[in-house]
């Protein structure tokens, strides 16, 4: 089986191109299929025509990986440009347009981004998925009940360090949701990717110090899943999937036209996980505009 | 109260899997709770706080997935799990079996699959038709790949499909490119915003590769079948073609591929050139220049001149293509290395388009140019199996496959007659093309290399130098890989054209003396 | 022009039929579109005459008047409701039949030309009937002329392997509740060794006399005090029970001698007489297989006659001929071929050359949807007729293919509670060149012996070949 890549991580491109790729197949999905690379140790994902650019992701052209014949443990072997997966998939690269992520700067004018949170928060409340961050009126059970409001609480607990600016203190109460919660990527861990990559926007009102960013990191490779641990060790350095660019772009500059399906975009990821990030994101602006209110800091 | 604990190591399932395999457990009857959750601490944590952590679970790694079934008595919580279990398997399992029906008739399977958009049908000339109207009857858009269809069909055939507005590829259709799927003999090219109008299966192919070699790329190659222009079909493919393409948004440029159409079917093609609101690139080999220019048309001389026509009009920038301009020191060369009395060029084609332009780039130059598909009768070949003066032999037509399969696939045919060429001492130059792709011979250079060697060899005995020029139709993209085709020939001595065309002016070139 | 289709087709993703060259479609899923590769075979076996009779009936006018035609005759098909109404001697009740008849199974045929089997049956019915006082007397009588020979078929009646009926046997009556039709089937005898396999010695011949003597008059007076059992609604039942009621009647027998017990226990008979008559029913899974038989000849009968109908109504074999009958053909129209070989697993001791050819009317039950075409609703039996479950599934989807319609009152678990493939249409049979499958036992050929075997076997193309034929020059 030959597969044309449609577009990939610039990174991942690049390490492709320049030195060889071994690992092996670490997890199948429908959608996704996840490669360890003994190299570096990390995770990299081959993703379905219908998924966005993401870190570490090669997008190829099948609209699913059902059919793909690869099991979990399969080699994977990679040079130039053309990744081999098992002993029947070619994934050819020539024709892949290189994607990279680039968070927008926190703007000047921040009035359209109060009124697009303000938006956002009123659209999650509305359409969000509960199971996760958001408590549904009617939990299935006991465990999904206490599940969300262990994270509320650790959630509000992380909000209230991070108004005071205390990093320190801010980096404790994140690890607590690290892991926490239902799905493949507990929702304490979309959370924080959410939350991540607001304040490694350029131009951010309050700083966090480096050490935060490094606690949860850290933290998240005993504290949750392979998976998940790399999505927040990639949204821990500014790097996430397009579509959660896409919404933090236009939160920062668009209008209520671009941002809904953006916002409808995010909130369809995975099962509770694109409202989880939702809710990362709404809490790590206000934070901002709370703080920085009408300060633009390059002007100052 | 019963509890049911399972830990799957290192298992995962994507979130909305898990999530809606979560609902379902909990709305198993007796169940009072089931947790379906990753062994995360912060997980187990939430366990401890309702009451449910075993140290089993404590036990749970991050990377594992823990099952927690809560239920009234043992025997309840037991067979909630096994209805658990099955949720995964069912999840996991995939629909393999369905895939696997067979169908009889055209009209079954399009009634049982509602998503088929398309028929391709190659069987034997005498069913053909009907298996044609019954798709077109199920609303197929349709591809005849078969020959022997008679006329009579072919017009009530396309007719027909004009009135349902579908595509009627063919008879005798053996290329097209729907959506950058190659469907029965074509090249994998790069998409992009040129449409592609062919009565000429390898005409079209050749033009295909060329766009894509150029830097370009195909939105869609609609086959017409070799018949389409001729004063009794009236061109209805072509014009429908034009049509759908010219509404086509991706399409920028059209080009239109066809052996020289009847003159009242010209006039109609050009009249629909006119009015189109999109560049028309119009190659009709050996066609009259200035009524395509006439009609506001891009008139092509050569499949190369249409492919670097098109993607200019496109929008590439011409000075950066890399038109693999002739090469005349090459040139110089052999006609250094040929005797005087080589004199002749014999070109082998398995594409009768390939075969076409180079015997009409032949006769630009020389007089006795001889066929099995010359228009001229003076020079069509009386015995096909003996060739005169220059002889360029299509050898997929009719006259040789007689039956047997297309030389793409069954290159034995072609083989005899090189050999047979290779002992003339009259010759100078045998070309032969090479087709890759989609439905072609998986190594077309393989099966021919050991009579390469040989002939070159017993030329070499006889003292005199045979020129082998080849052309490997095909992309880096196609299966078998182009450059290991063309590696394989100069490894065996045989001069490589960059192009169909550029192979018959080279042909050309290698035989002029005293120039 | 409407040129939308064609952009339609730019915008989405390809799936493609293949029709031909099989690589095509592996090419076409190489690129990660959708193809699918027909079972494609020439129609009408690639016969000129027979493709140009198909188009002619593809010809829109005369296309809608089959359809409209089939379509009444599949319904009178599904919503016929045959009723078991009684049992009596088949010269009370049979239309034709005399004191010298003897009517036997499949399309016509003389004394000289039947097989060893049919010929076994028919003069053990000379001697059973009195007309000879042994077998080799029986045989001049049959040759003499003095007995009029005549297709169970043609007289509202089927019969099981040789068919062979004669004047005092004993016939289920089954009326059609629908449309007031009736039709007629003698009764099992249960063993290997019967007349209707050809057996025609003296335990054949007493037993005989016993069903005329005891079963017979029993069961008459049974259903004279049951008035009437509803045999569709029993056969629905029967499937759902693992029969497919022609070569397995394990469920089906059950239920009928459930339903007749009552009454049986109720007649004037001694209780040693009603208790061979249970050990009788008991002795043989195949009590109720006639009965079906019966309900099928009755539905289709209905159906007979339909003009330009190409629904095929009757497929019987005499074990030399195997003939059709297709409701536009109104009467007696016989289309016939070859009988063939009957392929399965053989009892004990036999060779597959010791087997006779197709024979009997059982046909009648894949003419209505069951047997063959309901395989897949007995998993249990597909050892018996030596395949596999997945080859039994296979037979009744594919006889989807040849049949116009499904009946919704005779549905199969295993495929999801579909109705059995309902109303056979020749011209579907000559485009596919998919023939019914038929379920069936085999017989010895030399007459006296009796069933060897049981298994599978097809009629032979050139009945449809002859019938399409046919139709296309009377259908305008």
């Amino acid at each position: 089986m030959r597969i044309q890549a449609l577009s990939g991580d610039a990174d991942f491109c690049k390490k492709l191109a320049s030195s060889s790729f071994h690992g092996f197949v670490h997890s199948v999905f429908e959608r996704t299929i996840n490669l360890k690379c003994l190299d570096d140790n990390e995770l990299y994902t081959i993703a379905c025509n219908k998924l966005d650019n993401g870190p570490n992701t090669l997008v190829i052209d099948l609209p699913s990986l059902s059919g793909m014949e690869v099991a979990e443990g399969d080699p994977v072997y990679g040079k130039g440009d053309e990744l081999i997966v098992g002993s029947g998939v070619f994934i050819c690269m020539r024709q892949a347009t290189k994607w990279e992520a680039h968070l927008p700067s926190y703007p000047c004018d921040i009035d359209v981004l109060r009124e697009n949170v303000a938006f956002m928060k009123q659209y999650v409340d509305a359409k969000g998925k509960t199971g996760g961050m958001k408590m549904s009126s009617r939990p299935a059970s006991l465990f999904e009940r206490e599940t969300s409001r262990m994270l509320n609480e650790r959630a509000e607990a992380l909000s209230i360090e991070l108004a005071k600016g205390n990093s320190e203190s801010a980096s404790e109460q994140a690890v607590r949701l690290v892991g926490l919660g239902p799905g493949l990527t507990p929702s304490g861990d979309d959370f924080l990717v959410g939350l991540c990559i607001v304040y490694k926007m350029q131009n951010i009102p309050c700083c966090l110090s480096c050490r935060f960013f490094e606690k949860v990191v850290e933290s998240s490779r005993e504290l949750t899943n392979e998976i998940s641990s790399i999505t927040l060790k990639k949204a821990a350095s500014g790097k996430v999937r397009e579509s959660l660019v896409d919404l933090l772009r236009c939160l920062t500059q668009g209008s209520r036209e671009e941002l809904l399906p953006a916002l409808e975009k995010v909130v369809g990821i995975g099962s509770s996980s694109g409202t989880d990030m939702a809710l990362g994101l709404i809490c790590g602006l206000e934070r901002n505009l709370e703080a920085g209110g009408n300060v633009c800091l390059p002007k100052l | 109260m019963s509890t049911k604990v399972v830990i799957k190591q290192s298992t995962y399932f994507d979130s909305v899997s898990l999530m809606s395999l979560s609902t379902k457990a909990n709305q198993i009857e007796g169940v009072e709770q089931a947790v379906i959750a990753m062994g995360t601490e912060m997980n187990k944590e939430v366990l401890k706080n309702v009451g449910l952590l075993t140290p089993e679970l404590e036990a749970a790694k991050s990377s594992d997935l823990m099952i927690v079934v809560k239920a009234a008595t043992e025997e309840l919580a037991e067979s909630a799990y096994v209805q658990i279990e099955e949720l995964f398997t069912k999840k996991k399992g995939g629909s393999k079996g369905a895939s696997e029906i067979k169908y009889p008739t055209i009209d079954s399977a399009a009634a049982s699959i509602p998503e088929a958009n398309l028929a391709i049908i190659s069987v034997n000339g005498a069913f053909a038709a009907r298996e044609a109207r019954k798709a077109l009857e199920n609303d197929l858009h349709v591809m005849l790949f078969s020959d022997n269809v008679s006329i009579e069909d072919e017009i009530a055939l396309k007719q027909y499909a004009h009135e349902k507005g579908l595509l009627m590829m063919g008879p005798d259709c053996g290329t097209a490119i729907i959506n950058g799927v190659a469907l029965c003999f074509g090249n994998a090219v790069r998409k992009g915003s040129i449409g592609i109008v062919g009565a000429s299966g390898t005409g079209s192919q050749e033009v295909s590769v060329r766009i894509h070699d150029f830097g370009g790329g195909i939105t869609q190659l609609i086959g017409t079948g070799g018949r389409d222009l001729s004063e009794q079909v009236g061109g209805i493919m072509m014009i429908d073609g034009i049509k759908a393409l010219e509404a086509d948004a991706a399409t920028k440029v059209i080009v239109l591929i066809s052996k020289p159409p009847a003159a009242s079917v010209q006039e109609k093609v050009l009249a629909q050139v006119k009015n189109c609101t999109k560049p028309v690139v119009v190659y009709f080999i050996g066609g009259d220049e200035e009524a395509v220019v006439a009609a506001g048309g891009h008139f092509a001389k050569t499949t190369k001149e249409a492919a670097l026509k098109a993607v200019v009009l496109a929008g590439a920038n011409e000075d950066e293509i890399n038109k693999r301009a002739l090469n005349w020191p090459l040139i110089e060369e052999v006609r250094a290395k040929l005797a005087p009395e080589q004199k002749y060029v014999r070109g082998l084609f398995c594409g009768g388009t390939l075969c076409d332009e180079a015997m009409y780039l032949a006769m630009e130059t020389f007089a006795d140019v001889y066929s099995n598909i010359q228009k001229n009768p003076d020079y069509k070949l009386k015995n096909i199996h003996e060739s005169k003066a220059h002889t360029y032999l299509d050898m997929g037509d009719d006259d040789f496959t007689n039956g047997k399969p297309h030389p793409m696939i069954d290159p034995s045919l072609r083989i005899a007659r090189f050999l047979q060429e290779a002992k003339d001492p009259s010759v100078g130059v045998i070309l032969m093309d090479f087709i890759l792709g989609f439905g072609s011979h998986e190594d077309p250079v393989g099966v021919m290399l050991p009579a390469i060697v040989e002939a070159k060899a017993q030329a070499a005995k006889a003292g005199r130098h045979l020129e082998i020029l080849g052309y490997v139709m095909g992309t880096d993209l196609d299966t078998p890989n182009f450059d290991e085709q063309v590696k394989k020939l100069m490894d065996a001595g045989v001069t490589i054209a960059s192009s169909s065309t550029n192979a018959g002016l080279l042909a050309r070139e290698f035989v002029v003396k005293g120039a | 022009m409407n040129m939308s289709k064609i952009n339609e087709l730019f915008a989405g993703n390809i799936h493609a039929i293949n029709v031909g060259i099989e690589f095509f479609k592996d090419d076409i899923i190489k690129q990660n579109a959708n193809a699918t590769h027909l079972e494609w075979k020439p129609p009408g076996g690639g016969k000129p005459e027979l493709i140009r009779a198909l188009d002619r009936l593809e010809n829109a006018a005369l296309a809608d008047k089959i359809a409209a035609a089939n379509k009444l005759a599949v319904e009178r098909i599904i919503n016929s409701q045959p009723m078991l109404v009684g049992f009596d001697q088949a010269i009370n009740v049979v239309p034709g039949m005399t004191k010298t008849t003897i009517l036997h199974a499949g399309p016509p045929i003389t004394w000289d030309k039947m097989c060893g089997a049919m010929k076994g049956a028919v003069t053990g019915a000379i001697v059973f009937e009195g007309l000879a006082k042994d077998i080799e007397e029986a045989e001049q009588v049959a040759a003499s002329g003095a007995i009029t020979f005549s297709p169970c078929h043609e007289h509202n009646c089927v019969g099981s392997m040789a068919g062979v009926t004669s004047a005092s046997m004993f016939m289920h009556v089954v009326k059609n509740k629908t449309y007031g039709n009736v039709a007629y089937t003698n009764m099992s005898e249960q063993m290997a060794k019967i007349l209707r396999m050809g057996a025609n010695d003296e335990s054949v011949i007493t037993r005989l006399n016993w069903m005329r003597d005891v079963l017979g008059p029993m069961l008459r007076d049974a259903m004279k005090i049951a008035g009437e059992i509803d045999l569709r609604l029993m056969l629905a039942q029967a499937l759902h029970m693992g029969d497919e009621c022609h070569n397995r009647n394990n469920a089906g027998t059950s239920l009928l001698i459930q339903a007749l017990t009552p009454h049986i226990l109720q007649t004037d008979f001694t209780t040693e007489q009603k208790r061979e008559v249970f050990e009788f029913v008991a002795s043989s899974d195949y009590f109720s297989g006639p009965t079906w038989m019966a309900l099928c000849k009755c539905a289709l009968d209905a159906a007979h006659g339909i003009e330009n109908s190409t629904i095929v109504t009757t497929m019987a074999r005499n074990g030399v001929e195997f003939g059709i009958r297709v409701s536009g053909m109104a009467g007696n129209t016989w289309f016939t071929g070859p009988a063939q070989k009957v392929i399965g697993p053989m009892f004990a001791g036999y060779k597959p050359e010791d087997s006779g050819l197709d024979i009997g009317d059982s046909a009648i039950t894949e003419t209505y949807g069951i047997g063959g075409f309901a395989m897949a609703a007995a998993p249990a039996i597909v050892a018996l007729v030596g395949g596999t479950v997945e080859e039994a599934i296979g037979f009744s989807t594919t006889m989807k293919e040849i049949t116009t319609a499904e009946n919704p009152n005779v549905t199969i678990p295993l495929l999801d509670f579909q109705g059995v493939a309902t109303g056979i249409d020749i011209r579907q049979v000559i485009q596919t060149g998919i023939l019914p499958v038929i379920n069936t036992a085999i017989a010895h050929k030399d007459a006296g012996i009796g069933m060897i075997g049981a298994g599978i076997t097809y009629p032979p193309m050139e009945a449809f070949e002859k019938a399409l034929l046919a139709l296309t020059e009377s259908i305008s």
